[in-house]
């Protein structure tokens, strides 16, 4: 069965593959019989014309995309808006190399090529260049953040370690989220998707300038069901029908609903030609069910409020050089009651300076101090579940960088980059990357890419510090005196270590179409897992490190982008293979195949047609002890069709995510013993004012 | 197992198969730079709001006037098959201003049907063999929804709207707010975002006049009077 089904994907990956080729050829063919042999520089983009950088996660500074050390891939508002999605990690799914799985209504893993969980403390996830991390588990929680998804102008995804350029986190890539300027969105904007569940994304906006000022105001209201209500809940052991049945599973209920107010601000002030300053505060105020644990959940409604705030100064110099400083802070309260209950504050203190030397040397040197104070010991009227030894902390980071694009020739470029980062309670440690880019014609279009680095990943509080996670099952159904997961107290660990290889090509064959292709080998080493152990009976896990994992793949993405529309194809093979079998590691591993196409036409009279349509192959987990648990494989079928009017003040549309799956299976995750199924399918209709 | 090979083996296939397929640039007859400000000038059509009655039937097209020593040769072959917000676009050209004039010395009718030709245009180049005449050329349609473009020194104090420069070894430009007020136009601010330098406040010669007699006012009237907007290209 499982040899018909590997045959079966691939015959698929093959089919697509041809289909790729086919693709390219016939684009290359077409452009070849162009009798005028001519670049059609009036299919670019004035921002193509003008060279303008478009991509900054790669290393710190703005660059073209085929001349990045690293892959990296986009996506636009553009495809934001034409997708009708309302969360970020949905719209990540359609991403190459990203493997999203949903766990609830509004909880998501997410990673890039792999290695997610309900916290993916190993994808390194930014707002504008700042970190978007949980100080207590080191991931970012996606529903938390105070990001609207129309105020989105691009999210990067970049794929593999770029420790050097961010810092720990940058293990196996980088999701940064760049949000829109004012000056781009002028105006009065409302918002509101309604879905069929009952479910709403409402956001309002206000952009204006004056003078030397422009500005920002955006606040949104989102309300998700609980599955159980969207036509989802099902609740599945991984065991057997019978465990289902004496575990008496029907019984309960999804509690996965989310409400969430958010609001965010921003505002730019040009003091002079050369000095702008900018800052801004986002807010978010989620009330949301709670983290399910062996099918129930134990902590009620829970409250997280977050705030993240900057102030960043930015200068150039006279000598062309620029640079900034920057403070930003993120703070946090999120009470589960009967659970747990913490609060938090991050202050980040960052400057950068980027200058020319000896003319072919494009230097960025920079540096960040961190301070955290987290306390996980708030006092709640229920007793706490979750503990952390040694409440509350005060952990300091800091972080020096440098990075040095050395443009040998016309063709050759070479780029190297260095950081070092001190961690108050774990280690210091270092990262590098060195890339060799060798561009194979004089316009640039063709670009090679040959590039080594070494990155790590510092554990947060969550996995060194958790000293009781004594969450009880509730008697009835299961027998008294159980728990869903406990937890003793780590021994020291270490850093996570990792070190890659990979190469690439982009190319551009036309004025509108680009083929990236990359390959890569990464090893892990001194993973970060659980291992079981027995106090009496009762079995604990341990947070150690365990051991390592080699990884290989290849990523191909095709964009063929005009004025008619835009399709986009991708294939993805993400290979895993840990060195010792049934080795907890925290999270899923990467599927191995996974493919995408997205295509876009714009027709006339205002329509709009969009369809995003993703492969996920079989996910495999490697949990605590001796069970692979495997989410199985999966097709996904977005349609949306917009049309304008009130010449394009106003837009309607209507479309439905995920067609092809009335429910998406459980995921079993957290509680082990079971999950519960979550809507798939579902129709929803938007109406958007602009004036 | 050998599937996983399979599929290794097929994809770097597909890689080698992609770094292989590379397309040879043909020459072009006219310079890199003028077949780039010709595909500005096609975008800037996409940025920019005419007064109603330059766009009120539907038939009618875009028309981008080229005046004084042509320098896009052929650079403008591609847009006969392209539309721009919804019409064809048209390139006129004109004979330099000199020219003009001498050819009215013998008929009169025809520099005005030129003169309103001028005026009818959506975009006008103005090559820089016009550098001495800018602002008569400008005077003549600057009433009339007519966006000024020109790669001139001068041109924008001159009056005029979009001024190409030459930065780096590429094409960037700078935008006189005023001036397109002064002719009913609505620039996008994506435009102006992208723009090198905005020039927001009229430029008149009253101040010119002042910052030549006082060395050191130079400098503040010259601030005070272009209240820039700077694109940074290599911030995060």
């Amino acid at each position: 069965m499982i040899a018909r089904k590997s045959i079966l994907i691939y015959k698929f990956t093959f089919v697509l593959l041809l289909w790729f080729l086919l693709g390219v050829e016939t684009c290359l063919l077409a452009e070849q019989q162009d009798p005028n042999g001519k670049e059609d520089l009036f299919e670019m983009s004035i921002e193509e014309l003008m060279e303008v950088p478009v991509v900054v996660s790669a290393s710190r500074q703005a660059q073209k995309v085929g001349e990045l050390s690293v892959p990296v891939s986009v996506i636009t508002a553009e495809d934001i808006h034409y997708s009708g999605l309302t969360s970020i990690p949905e719209i990540l799914q359609f991403t190459p190399g990203v493997d999203v799985l949903k766990l609830s209504r509004f909880r998501y893993a997410v990673g890039v090529r792999g290695l997610h969980e309900f916290i993916s403390d190993r994808t390194l996830v930014l707002i504008n260049g700042r970190s978007a991390e949980s100080p207590l588990f080191g991931g970012a929680e996606y529903y938390t953040l105070p990001i609207l998804m129309e105020d989105i102008e691009r999210i990067e995804v970049v794929r593999g370690p770029v420790g050097a350029a961010w810092g720990a986190n940058a293990f196996t890539g980088v999701i940064n989220i760049i949000t829109k300027k004012p000056e781009d969105i002028l105006g009065y904007f409302g918002s509101t998707t309604m879905t069929e569940f009952g479910d709403s994304y409402t956001h309002i906006r206000v952009a204006d300038k004056k003078d030397k000022w422009k500005w920002r105001v955006s606040a949104g209201y989102e309300d998700l069901k609980n599955s159980d209500d969207a036509g989802a809940g099902c609740y599945a052991s991984n065991t057997t029908a019978a465990v289902n049945a004496l575990m008496g599973f029907s019984r309960f209920t999804a509690n996965d609903f989310m409400r969430n107010w958010r609001f965010d601000t921003e505002a730019f002030y040009d003091y002079s030609d050369q000095t702008k300053i900018s800052f801004g505060t986002g807010y978010s105020h989620a009330e949301l069910g709670d983290w399910e644990w062996g099918g129930y959940y134990p902590g009620g409604t829970g409250r997280y409020g977050t705030v993240r705030s900057y102030t960043k100064l930015e200068h150039e110099f006279d000598n062309g050089s620029t640079g900034y400083l920057q403070w930003f802070g993120n703070f946090g309260s999120s009470m589960v009651p009967t659970l747990m209950k913490w609060n938090w504050m991050q202050n980040d203190i960052e400057g950068q300076l980027n200058f020319k030397a000896a003319n072919a040397h494009n230097i960025t040197i920079g540096g960040n101090l961190r301070f955290i104070q987290l306390d996980t010991n708030t006092k709640i009227e229920n007793p706490q579940e979750l503990t952390y030894s040694g409440s509350p902390f005060n952990e300091q980071f800091a972080g020096a960088f440098l990075i040095d694009r050395w443009l040998l020739s016309d063709r050759l470029t070479f780029e190297g980059q260095i950081r070092t980062d001190y961690y108050s309670e774990t280690q210091t440690d270092w990262a590098t990357r060195l890339t060799a880019l060798y561009a194979m014609d004089k316009q640039k279009d063709h670009i090679l890419r040959l590039s080594f680095a070494k990155a790590f990943r510092t554990p947060f509080v969550s996995p060194r510090k958790a000293l009781t996670g004594r969450v009880p099952l509730p008697s009835p159904p299961y027998p008294p005196g159980l728990f869903a997961f406990n937890v003793v107290l780590a021994d020291e660990l270490e850093n996570e270590e990792t070190y890659s290889l990979d190469a690439g090509y982009t190319g551009k064959f036309t004025k509108n179409l680009i083929l990236r292709a990359d390959a890569y080998y990464q090893r892990f080493d001194k993973l970060i897992g659980y291992t079981k152990t027995y106090l009496g009976s009762i079995p604990y896990h341990k947070a150690d490190n365990i051991d390592g994992a080699d990884s290989w793949g290849s990523e191909l993405e095709l964009i063929l982008e005009g004025k008619p529309g835009k399709i986009s194809a991708w294939y993805t093979y993400n290979a895993f293979q840990e060195d010792i079998s049934q080795q907890g590691i925290r999270a899923y591993l990467p599927a191995e195949h996974k493919a995408g196409l997205t295509g876009r036409l714009f027709l006339s009279d205002g329509w709009t047609f969009n369809a995003n349509y993703k492969y996920m192959d079989t996910t495999r987990k490697l949990d605590l002890d001796t069970t692979i648990l495997e989410v199985g494989s999966s097709h996904r079928l977005d349609l949306g069709l917009a049309k304008k009017f009130a010449k394009g003040k106003g837009e309607f549309m209507i479309g439905v995510s995920d067609l092809l799956n009335k429910t998406n299976d459980p995921h079993f995750g957290l509680g082990q013993l079971s999950a519960h199924e979550t809507p798939g399918r579902m129709f929803f209709a938007r109406l958007q004012l602009k004036f | 197992m050998r599937i996983k090979a399979y599929n290794l083996i097929v994809l770097f296939f597909i890689l080698f198969m992609a770094l292989f397929v590379t397309k040879a640039q043909a020459d072009p007859t006219t310079s890199r730079e003028y077949q780039v400000k010709a595909a500005f000038l096609y975008n800037f059509i996409m940025f920019v709001d005419w007064p109603v009655e330059k766009m009120a039937d539907i038939n009618d097209p875009i028309i981008v006037g080229i005046i004084g020593n042509d320098p896009f040769g052929d650079a403008f072959e591609p847009v006969k098959d392209k539309k721009v917000k919804d019409k064809n676009v048209v390139l006129r050209r004109f004979k330099g201003l000199e020219e003009l004039k001498k050819s009215a010395e013998k008929d009169s009718a025809q520099l005005n049907a030129q003169i309103k030709a001028l005026k009818e245009c959506h975009v006008l180049f103005i090559c820089s063999s016009e550098k001495i005449h800018l602002k008569e050329i400008i005077s003549l349609v600057e009433n009339n929804g007519v966006l000024t473009v020109a790669d001139t020194d001068g041109f924008i104090e001159a009056g005029g709207i979009i001024n190409f420069v030459m930065e780096d070894k590429k094409v960037q430009f700078e935008i006189n707010i005023v001036a397109s007020e002064k002719a009913r136009l609505k620039i996008s601010s994506k435009l102006l975002r992208l723009a090198k330098r905005v020039i927001r406040v009229e430029t008149n010669e009253k101040n010119q006049k002042h910052s030549k007699v006082d060395g050191i006012w130079n400098k503040t009237a010259l601030r005070s009077e272009y209240v820039c907007h700077q694109r940074h290209d290599n911030k995060t």
